[in-house]
């Protein structure tokens, strides 16, 4: 008893294709449909182009009379050593923003407790409002008054890492969250989802392209602040530059500097992939 | 009591902060196996009475009862996985490809994997869909009206025996609804779910309901009743007006040429027989033409008394040819139809193979109206002094 429609008269509906578009914000390279030389460029101009300057520079630097000073500082072990520190420091600092910031990001959106939200968003813009290097400082004098934090070395720097890096991914939680399709949910409770099945099975996969976009924005910025770990002895490729700066010595300047917007494009570059991978398939 | 699939005893929802309810005690009883419609003017809580039978939106008070069992403490999530429900909107999963939206509800309950393979074949057949095309599809892929029905499949899913349906067609052009809405009833024919179908729309309420409840402000129930009876008696002035003008032209649809006493002593006669005799047939009876068949029995050309006077008129080009015609399953507004397009204003009933079977007139149209409202004279009386409760 079947009917076959044509598919020829059922034209589609402007006002409710929105809502299977992704709400995600910027580009959105609709990667399912590359193929062949553009998927190859897609996915490879970025990590040529990067070689091709990493490559430039220790051409650049290996052409150079270096004196001794800039011979000890560019060793490239101790080089390597910093650039790890750095991604570290990057890495840790996401980490930990995305266990603080996203639940605290669903916990707003939740209808009980919405009411939060304002209070939480405040908190917020008042840590974004403060440069990082001040806040640094603060987290600084902050871990000095209590004994069992130490107020130098890694955990001071992540810990502001974190406090910085925190409202973006909050506020990217909270919209994307909320920009998720209320018909959708609805349809979802409708048919007998649970709170928790709606949350993990409908809202945070459709709200996924929106966080992260935040997180990749956040990480980035941080491989920028990390920079400032060396006021604090917490090592990283922010060593390099400010010794570089200090011994005037222009070839180390450079390095450090080159090498964190270097290690800063890999770092998006590899958080798009993450990106990609986790976008659901029907939203590209 | 338990014959009624579904109960709503002093239905209440008052929102904190108003006075006045959004739903005032509604009591109805629904028969299974029946679709029943609630109609009426925007904001008159039909959306939110039919949200409390599935606890999307709690009661205030009151009492649901699903075949027999009090389901308004019942917990939520169960109850719903019990029941279908589709939305205006639809909200197909985006993220989902058609397969996991249909298969929702009955992953949720369990069924092992070739169940769930199996019913969502089944399902996107019934809808018209090729499973082997869309099944593994996004929704952004699909057109409006294809995204209905997969909406509709969703909800079927888990063989649910009830259905919640909130303005399902109304986000269609009017070629889509009324399509997706003549699918809808053949497909009831089959499955004889029980459905609570919420629609703004009085002619869409007529032609998908078994059973309708005109609703006013705060879900009173005006008149809860089929749709014959609303068109021919409607209860107030209240039901009049939401009906609207037309209430008997509309009536004239939900009837069929071959329920109505059509004329079928028409005088007939075919060429082969002699002027004479057709001409003493035409005399005898009532009728002021006769009408002219083929060998096969159909209809040719109308004759009057006139047109045998004439001595040298050859009766095959005199009179006026038949031009309409209808059959017995089509609705007397059809055959309304028929009679004022054609030039007779008469429409002749014909068979399967186009054969004479009788004639209908404007005085049969008006004959079946009129048997209509005797026949519901005594509620019609009864209607304009409503008892407290109306229980179908």
């Amino acid at each position: 008893m079947s009917i076959t429609p044509t598919d020829t008269e059922d034209a589609p509906l402007e006002e409710t294709d929105a809502q299977y578009q992704s709400s995600a914000p910027g580009e959105r390279i609709a990667v399912g449909t590359l193929h062949g030389w553009r998927k190859a460029a897609h996915y490879a101009t970025m990590p040529v182009l990067l070689l091709m300057v990493v490559g430039a520079l220790a051409l650049w630097v290996g052409g150079q009379e270096l004196d001794s000073i800039e011979q000890r500082e560019l060793v490239l072990s101790v080089i390597l050593t910093q650039m790890r520190r750095h991604v570290a420091l990057a890495l840790w600092s996401t980490f930990f923003v995305l266990i603080l910031a996203v639940p605290l990001g669903i916990f707003a959106t939740r209808p009980k407790t919405r009411k939060f939200a304002p209070t939480i968003i405040g908190l917020g813009n008042a840590g974004q409002a403060i440069p990082s290097l001040g806040l640094l400082a603060l987290i600084f004098f902050l871990f000095r008054t209590i004994p069992a934090l130490p107020s130098t070395g890694r955990v001071p720097v992540i810990a502001a890492l974190t406090a910085y890096s925190f409202l973006p991914i909050l506020r990217n939680t909270m919209v994307g969250l909320d920009a998720v399709n209320r018909d959708v949910l609805e349809a979802g409770r409708g048919m007998g989802m649970s709170n928790r099945q709606v949350l993990w099975r409908l809202e945070l996969p459709l709200a996924v392209p929106v966080i992260l976009a935040g997180v990749r924005t956040a990480l980035v910025l941080n491989v920028g602040t990390a920079t400032l770990a060396y006021l604090f002895g917490g090592g990283g490729l922010g060593d390099v530059i400010f010794s570089g700066f200090q011994l005037r010595r222009t070839p180390v300047l450079l390095t450090g500097a080159i090498l964190t917007a270097v290690l800063a494009l890999a770092i998006d570059y590899i958080a798009g992939l993450i990106e990609e991978w986790l976008t659901p398939r029907g939203l590209d | 009591m338990s014959d009624y699939k579904i109960q709503l005893k002093e239905l209440t929802k008052i929102y904190p902060g108003q006075r006045e309810p959004a739903v005032k005690s509604v009591n109805m009883d629904i028969p299974a196996g029946e679709v029943v419609v609630l109609v009426g003017p925007s904001g008159c809580g039909k959306t939110t009475t039919m949200k409390m039978i599935n606890r999307l939106i709690e009661p205030t008070s009151g009492e649901i009862y699903l075949s027999g069992e009090n389901v308004t403490k019942a917990d939520p999530d169960d109850l719903r996985r019990r029941i279908g429900y589709v939305i205006q909107q639809i909200g197909l999963f985006p993220h989902q490809t058609i397969y996991d939206n249909i298969a929702t509800v009955p992953k949720l309950l369990g069924w092992d994997k070739n169940r769930i393979n199996a019913r969502v074949e089944e399902l996107l057949d019934t809808v018209g869909l090729d499973p082997a095309q869309y099944k593994d599809r996004y929704p952004k892929e699909m057109s409006g009206g294809q995204r209905q029905r997969v909406g509709v499949a969703r909800a079927m899913a888990a063989d649910p025996e009830v259905m919640l349906m909130d303005e399902p067609f109304g986000a269609t052009d009017p070629i889509t609804r009324e399509r997706l809405q003549n699918e809808f009833l053949r497909l009831q024919e089959d499955i004889k779910k029980t459905i609570i179908f919420v629609t703004h729309d009085i002619d869409e309420a007529i032609k998908m309901g078994d059973r309708i409840a005109i609703l006013r402000e705060q879900s009173v129930i005006a008149q809860f009743d089929t749709p014959e009876t609303i068109l021919t008696a409607p209860a107030d002035e209240f039901v009049e007006d939401f009906i609207g003008s037309g209430a008997s032209l509309k009536r004239l649809n939900l009837s069929r040429v071959r329920d109505v006493d059509y004329h079928s002593d028409v005088p007939t006669g075919t060429y082969d027989e002699s002027r004479d005799a057709l001409y003493n047939r035409l005399h005898a009876s009532p009728w002021t033409a006769m009408l002219m068949l083929d060998n096969e029995g159909r209809p040719l050309r109308w004759l009057r008394a006139t047109d045998f006077k004439r001595p040298n008129a050859d009766l095959q080009q005199v009179g006026l040819p038949n031009t309409a015609q209808v059959e017995p399953h089509a609705t007397l507004s059809d055959a309304l139809n028929e009679m004022i397009v054609g030039n007779a204003g008469c429409a002749v009933v014909v068979g399967g193979r186009n054969q004479y079977q009788g004639l209908v007139d404007i005085d049969t149209i008006m004959l079946a109206i009129r048997t209509m409202r005797d026949a519901n004279e005594d509620y019609y009386r009864a209607a304009k002094h409503p008892p407290e409760e109306v229980v179908a």
